[in-house]
């Protein structure tokens, strides 16, 4: 895959490098700065690009404002933002547009590599990676909630939908069967009064909506 | 009838004090004499400064009456008289205070008698006259009011000589409240203190404790990674197992210690106040809430930014306030509201909720209190049972 980077922070930049290389990836271009990611993005069209939130000139959250704007003007280019920390707003923001090829994931999850890269190429493929610390932030509702009508495993099972994973790695994750899955799935969407959707990103989609409703 | 007795009543109270203090400072000006005579001879210097602490106390007298007549305070201001005995001296002679005192002293003398003295007769005509208007005539009475009208005479005379000068005023305003930013700073300093403190105590007992632990489990999977390339073959070789669990460790501490320092961040300044401002971190605060929150704003956004101990503090509270009521007050909507103000950032959050919060209760309203108290804020918490609570703050900064 080609990949556009954008961080600031050398140490890390070079460690990205580092790592998208060492599995066959390749950089297209690293943006230091906040003004230099759109035109980036926009000269390269990268299968995806992996930005900072915060970034120079103003240190505030360029990198998020310049992945909003790439989205805009290239609805398809699949960005997956990087942060010290999450927050709920952002991840409202950058679902707004869609959920396809959205990712939204605190820095230390980099250290997972092979979870990083999964969730690298989930993104850049039109899917779903939203933190977990995200999704929890979702999930705590007050109470009178249908959320609350969920059993502990369907629960499991939301927060890893939300996450935009696929039936296998929940699967696998719970330790359960597909068949299991499909069941937990089943009731988390009968509960929560949402159509029946298939697998994929209509599904994560189906899910967030209900989420950042509130 | 019994009103207007009862008025000429306390009003011939006042006058007769001042008539008291009128013979008091007879006496007195004779020991004013006395003490400036001595002081020709150097000797009676040490009377001076006790003199005119009298001469004050004598004034004070006359300003509290007058002020519990006219339900009017009359402000004091005076140079302290401290130091050695020359700077007792100098200082009570250069204290125009003493001079005004001095000129109020000779003028009541005799006002407070001729008030008093008229006063007197007047007592006498008003029983007969006022007797006969108002007992049988039904009219208002006439005389009686008149000695109200001398001891408001008597008090206007006395709050003007008795005020100090504009600049000694103004001074004594200005002590005042050095004295209050005294008090609060040291507050500030104490809180900003168990503040490092806290922060302290997080970074070394996890941060640095996990780093440390870390540190070793990396150390420790390098040593048998070593051995194991040393190893001779057919000689016994670590554990492959080992060196992954060391790993899996290290990376499990990495992370541990990377989420407290994000706690440790949230709690000295939230990053969101930082990427988006009071406005945007609040209007954040309140999607993630779990409430329906109205975010209303009066010209916080846009213009000159808090202090970044101001924002913080206005957006703790807010937190807190949102999560009380999220969890402990069973309503379904809330507001908040900012407001810039010419002294500072004023917040409002309401909850329709079923009101009753207790201040002894939990830790969270006391820890917000301290938290605006160390800024020299005010903080107001109105929560009938039955709801609505209303918690309004206001942060005094320069914008």
């Amino acid at each position: 895959m080609r990949v556009v980077i954008a961080e600031d922070n050398a140490l890390l930049r070079e460690g990205m490098v580092l790592l998208l290389t060492s599995v066959g990836h390749e950089v297209a271009a690293v943006a230091a700065t906040g003004p230099e990611v759109l035109p980036a993005l926009l000269e390269h069209r990268p299968d995806v690009a992996v930005l900072d939130v915060r970034m120079p000139p103003g240190f505030r959250d360029e990198g998020l404002r310049a992945a909003l704007a790439a989205r805009k003007q290239l609805p398809e280019l699949p960005v997956l933002v990087l942060s010290q920390y999450v927050e709920e707003t952002y991840a409202a923001e950058l679902l707004g547009a869609g959920a396809s090829g959205v990712g939204y994931l605190l820095k230390d999850r980099v250290g997972r590599v092979d979870e990083f890269l999964d969730a690298l190429e989930r993104v850049a493929a039109g899917g779903t990676a939203l933190d977990p610390e995200v999704v929890t932030e979702l999930l705590t509702r007050r109470g009178n909630d249908p959320l609350d009508s969920l059993t502990p495993r369907e629960r499991e099972a939301l927060h890893l939908m939300a996450e935009g994973r696929d039936n296998a790695t929940i699967g696998a994750t719970m330790s359960i069967s597909d068949r299991a899955v499909s069941k937990h799935i089943g009731n988390v969407f009968l509960k929560l009064g949402l159509p029946p959707s298939d697998s994929g990103h209509r599904r994560v989609l189906a899910v967030l909506a209900y989420l950042n409703k509130g | 009838m019994r009103d207007t007795i009862d008025r000429a009543d306390r009003a011939s109270m006042l006058l007769l004090m001042a008539s008291g203090l009128s013979i008091v400072s007879y006496v007195f000006v004779g020991i004013l004499l006395f003490a400036l005579a001595a002081s020709l001879i150097v000797v009676g210097l040490g009377m001076l400064p006790e003199t005119v602490l009298l001469l004050r106390k004598l004034a004070g007298i006359k300003r509290r009456q007058v002020g519990e007549w006219s339900g009017r305070r009359i402000p004091e201001a005076y140079t302290p008289l401290t130091g050695t005995l020359v700077e007792r001296v100098r200082k009570a002679v250069k204290d125009p205070g003493t001079y005004r005192d001095l000129r109020w002293l000779v003028l009541h003398f005799f006002y407070g008698l001729l008030l008093l003295y008229v006063a007197l007769p007047l007592w006498v005509i008003g029983a007969l006259v006022d007797g006969v208007w108002c007992g049988l005539l039904r009219r208002r009475a006439v005389v009686l009011p008149l000695i109200v009208r001398l001891a408001a005479l008597d008090a206007r005379w006395s709050r003007a000589l008795l005020k100090p000068s504009p600049d000694a005023e103004r001074n004594a305003e200005l002590a005042e409240r050095v004295e209050e930013l005294t008090v609060t700073r040291a507050g500030a300093v104490a809180a900003h203190g168990a503040e490092l403190r806290r922060i302290e105590r997080d970074l070394h007992d996890g941060t640095q404790a996990r780093l440390v632990s870390l540190s070793m489990r990396v150390g420790l999977a390098r040593r048998a990674y070593d051995k194991q390339v040393a190893a001779a073959p057919g000689a016994e070789a670590p554990d492959p197992d080992v060196v992954r669990r060391l790993l899996d460790d290290a990376q499990d501490q990495a992370e541990e210690a990377l989420t407290e320092l994000r706690h440790v961040v949230r709690g000295i300044h939230p990053p969101i106040l930082t990427d988006r401002g009071l406005v945007g971190a609040v209007r954040a605060l309140a999607a993630s809430s779990g409430l329906e929150v109205a975010v209303r704003d009066d010209g916080v956004e846009g213009g000159p930014r808090a202090p970044a101990a101001v924002e913080a503090a206005a957006y703790f509270v807010m937190a807190e306030a949102l999560t009380n009521a999220a969890k402990h007050s069973g309503a379904r909507r809330a507001e908040v509201e900012l407001a810039r103000a010419a002294t500072g950032l004023r917040i409002l959050v309401r909850d329709e909720g079923r009101g009753g919060a207790d201040e002894s209760g939990g830790t969270g309203l006391l820890g917000m209190r301290r938290r605006v108290a160390a800024l020299d804020g005010t903080m107001e918490v109105v929560s009938p049972a039955g709801g609505p609570t209303l918690i309004g703050v206001e942060l005094p900064c320069v914008w």
